[in-house]
């Protein structure tokens, strides 16, 4: 007969030798990287390919979050065990996030060498974090309702867009905020004329109004709206086999810049994995993948895309030179005031 | 030896659904109304102070839309509300009354089915139905019927439409219920003593009803007017509701106490139009509080 004592030094014993190659034990050594990251195109190609080689090299794990809105999760979590570690946002998220302590105001090169070979726009004071690629946001147009491309945002006023003209609730979307600031760039004297801007947002009605792109895609593409403002991407990826009778416009005042940012959050517990994920991010081979894939312009100064998307994203200096970026810290400032102005405007 | 009061199993059965009521309805409720009261977040942010700010932001509404946004809520809930009857009322009462087993097994299995399908799919679904290159006004267009769209989406009546189809199918299997409790001799021995068929249903099926009617109300308008996913996609610029804003300050506007204070003052009217209509429901049945 077994002993009790032998029965549990024995079970103790079978216990510590199954822990040997259990994977949770060595699992529990790895590091885990929490960061948040887009979903479609973008988050397949970085669980499929991007993520794992990070993985590999480093010897961590990446525990990505899809499910936006971000920053509200970050808020209430513990700032010295923050529920991210890099967050991904537009660059309007990431001035909120700044002024509550969230995330870090800056990051350079010293922290994230690659941080030496982006475009000035990258780094620049419209930037908390830094940021890994950029679109243009301009206006997208259907190439089959006789519309000759528009060389400028008034194009979209055109009263024979009356009802067939798409643009977002600006509460809730950055691409209509952008829009609303260049509204007072194009019609009055400059992107804080708010009043300027009112006015000619009073002009497009009657519009279509969406809250996020991938709906504004589905209006372009289903002819719901004839145009619209979106950014270069959500146009672009329709080329080649999945070619749309639509087209992207530049707009002679410039485009709008819609940043991808990355940035750390202070409390983070693997800072320095954090900052080697940017500088991973950064790399112009990595920076090639994600750009070809989702017709992003790479932040990288050294990243050499092929000929067709070198030929319509922003990759040169000359280029890049035609990005305006809003400034989200004086919007966010002016946010409530704003949000209730344009609803009423928008309303009925 | 004093007895001890042990408690009945009932007791017991009941204990794990008031935990789930108490952890994920009270507890939280709880946690939005503090927040309500206060600046900013009091565990993450140590300068957050009490304040009342965000309710005197609601009440005094200088930005003109809060108020705008609570009657349009209501005013959707309402409407979606009555028509979910109107529609689902008939239905019930067929489908209580079937004497076939396997006819009532087909309309029920009918009435499910689009509760199989998402709610972001059905309303997608209605979008292409009604936007203003869906089917319908494509259809008219290419008919000649019509020479621009029919207003049918981006307003509140292609939210409401959308809405009572997805709530319709609430109304109907809580009507069902209730009717087919109700004694059908009841019915028919007013009829022998002279009542018409409709004199039957009024004075008698639909007083019996009314509890039917009451908890399938409820249920559809405390749906109705914490919907934010068809209201968004089917309003366009037209529909501003309080559950849109709430989504507005939590996820962009980054403002979860103003967002608490909106989620508690939705909360307070509607149980205020909920007491009344059960007084009202209560004093047409001739009897007390019916819930």
């Amino acid at each position: 007969m077994i002993s009790r004592r032998k029965a549990l030094r024995s079970g103790v014993g079978l216990a510590a030798l199954a822990s040997m190659g259990a994977p949770s034990i060595l699992h529990a050594q790895t590091k885990t990287l929490k960061i948040t990251t887009w979903g479609g195109k973008w988050g397949e190609v970085m669980k499929a390919t991007v993520l794992p080689a990070f993985e590999k090299e480093f010897k961590c794990t990446v525990s990505a979050d899809q499910a936006f809105p971000f920053l509200p999760k970050l808020q209430v979590s513990p700032k010295n065990d923050p529920i991210y570690d890099v967050l991904h946002t537009n660059s309007n998220e990431q001035w909120n996030a700044v002024v509550e302590g969230l995330v870090m105001n800056k990051i350079t090169a010293k922290e994230v060498p690659n941080v030496a070979d982006v475009y000035p726009y990258a780094v620049s004071d419209k930037i908390v974090g830094v940021t890994i690629f950029t679109s243009a946001i301009g206006l997208g147009y259907r190439t089959d309702k006789g519309l000759a491309k528009p060389t400028s945002w008034k194009a979209l006023a055109d009263p024979k867009l009356a009802g067939a003209r798409g643009g977002y609730l600006i509460p809730v979307n950055s691409l209509g905020q952008a829009h609303l600031m260049m509204l007072g760039k194009v019609y009055g004297k400059g992107l804080t004329d708010l009043d300027a801007a009112y006015k000619a947002l009073e002009a497009l009605k009657p519009i279509k109004l969406v809250d996020f792109t991938g709906q504004m895609e589905k209006m372009l593409l289903s002819a719901e709206v004839s145009m619209g403002v979106i950014h270069d991407s959500g146009v672009y990826r329709y080329e080649g086999a999945n070619m749309q009778p639509v087209d992207f416009a530049s707009p002679s005042e410039g485009v709008l810049a819609l940043e991808q940012v990355l940035n750390v959050t202070p409390g983070s517990k693997v800072k320095e994995l954090a900052f080697a994920y940017i500088d991973y991010m950064l790399r112009p081979d990595v920076q090639k993948l994600l750009a070809e894939a989702v017709w992003y312009s790479p932040a990288n100064k050294k990243v050499k895309l092929e000929a067709k998307y070198d030929a319509k994203l922003l990759t040169t200096p000359e280029k890049v030179a035609t990005l305006i970026q809003p400034d989200w810290k004086w919007y966010n400032a002016r946010r409530e005031d704003i949000d209730a102005r344009v609803t009423k405007i928008l309303k009925g | 030896m004093t007895n001890v009061a042990r408690p009945s199993p009932i007791a017991w059965l009941i204990a794990p659904a008031g935990l789930v009521f108490v952890l994920f309805f009270v507890l939280p409720f709880a946690v939005m109304t503090a927040m309500s009261f206060y600046s900013g977040n009091p565990v993450t942010n140590p300068n957050a102070f009490l304040t009342t700010r965000h309710y005197e932001r609601f009440i005094f509404d200088t930005a003109g839309i809060f108020h705008e946004a609570l009657w349009s809520t209501l005013r959707i809930g309402l409407v979606t509300t009555l028509v979910s009857l109107l529609i689902g009322y008939p239905l019930a009462h067929w489908m209580a009354r079937m004497q076939s087993r396997l006819g009532h097994a087909l309309v029920l299995m009918a009435v499910i089915a689009p509760m199989l399908t998402g709610i972001v799919v059905r309303t997608f679904a209605w979008m292409t139905i009604l936007q203003d290159k869906g089917v319908i006004n494509t259809t008219l267009m290419q008919w000649g019927l019509i020479e621009k769209p029919l207003p049918l989406m981006y307003n509140e009546f292609g939210t409401i439409v959308a809405l009572v189809h997805i709530y319709v199918p609430f109304m109907v299997l809580t009507l069902t219920g209730v009717i087919g409790r109700i004694d059908e001799r009841l019915e028919q021995a007013a009829r022998s003593l002279g009542a018409g068929r409709l004199r039957a249903f009024v004075e008698v099926t639909l007083p019996l009803s009314l509890p039917g009617i009451l908890a399938g109300s409820l249920l559809v308008f405390a749906l109705s007017i914490s919907a934010y996913v068809t209201p968004s996609l089917m309003g366009g610029t037209d529909v501003l509701t309080l559950p849109m804003l709430i989504a507005q300050q939590v996820g962009t506007s980054f403002n979860p106490n103003f967002a608490g204070a909106l989620g508690v003052i939705l909360l307070l009217v509607s149980l205020a139009i909920v007491v009344a209509y059960n007084r009202i429901l209560a004093r047409l049945a001739g009897g007390q509080g019916m819930a």
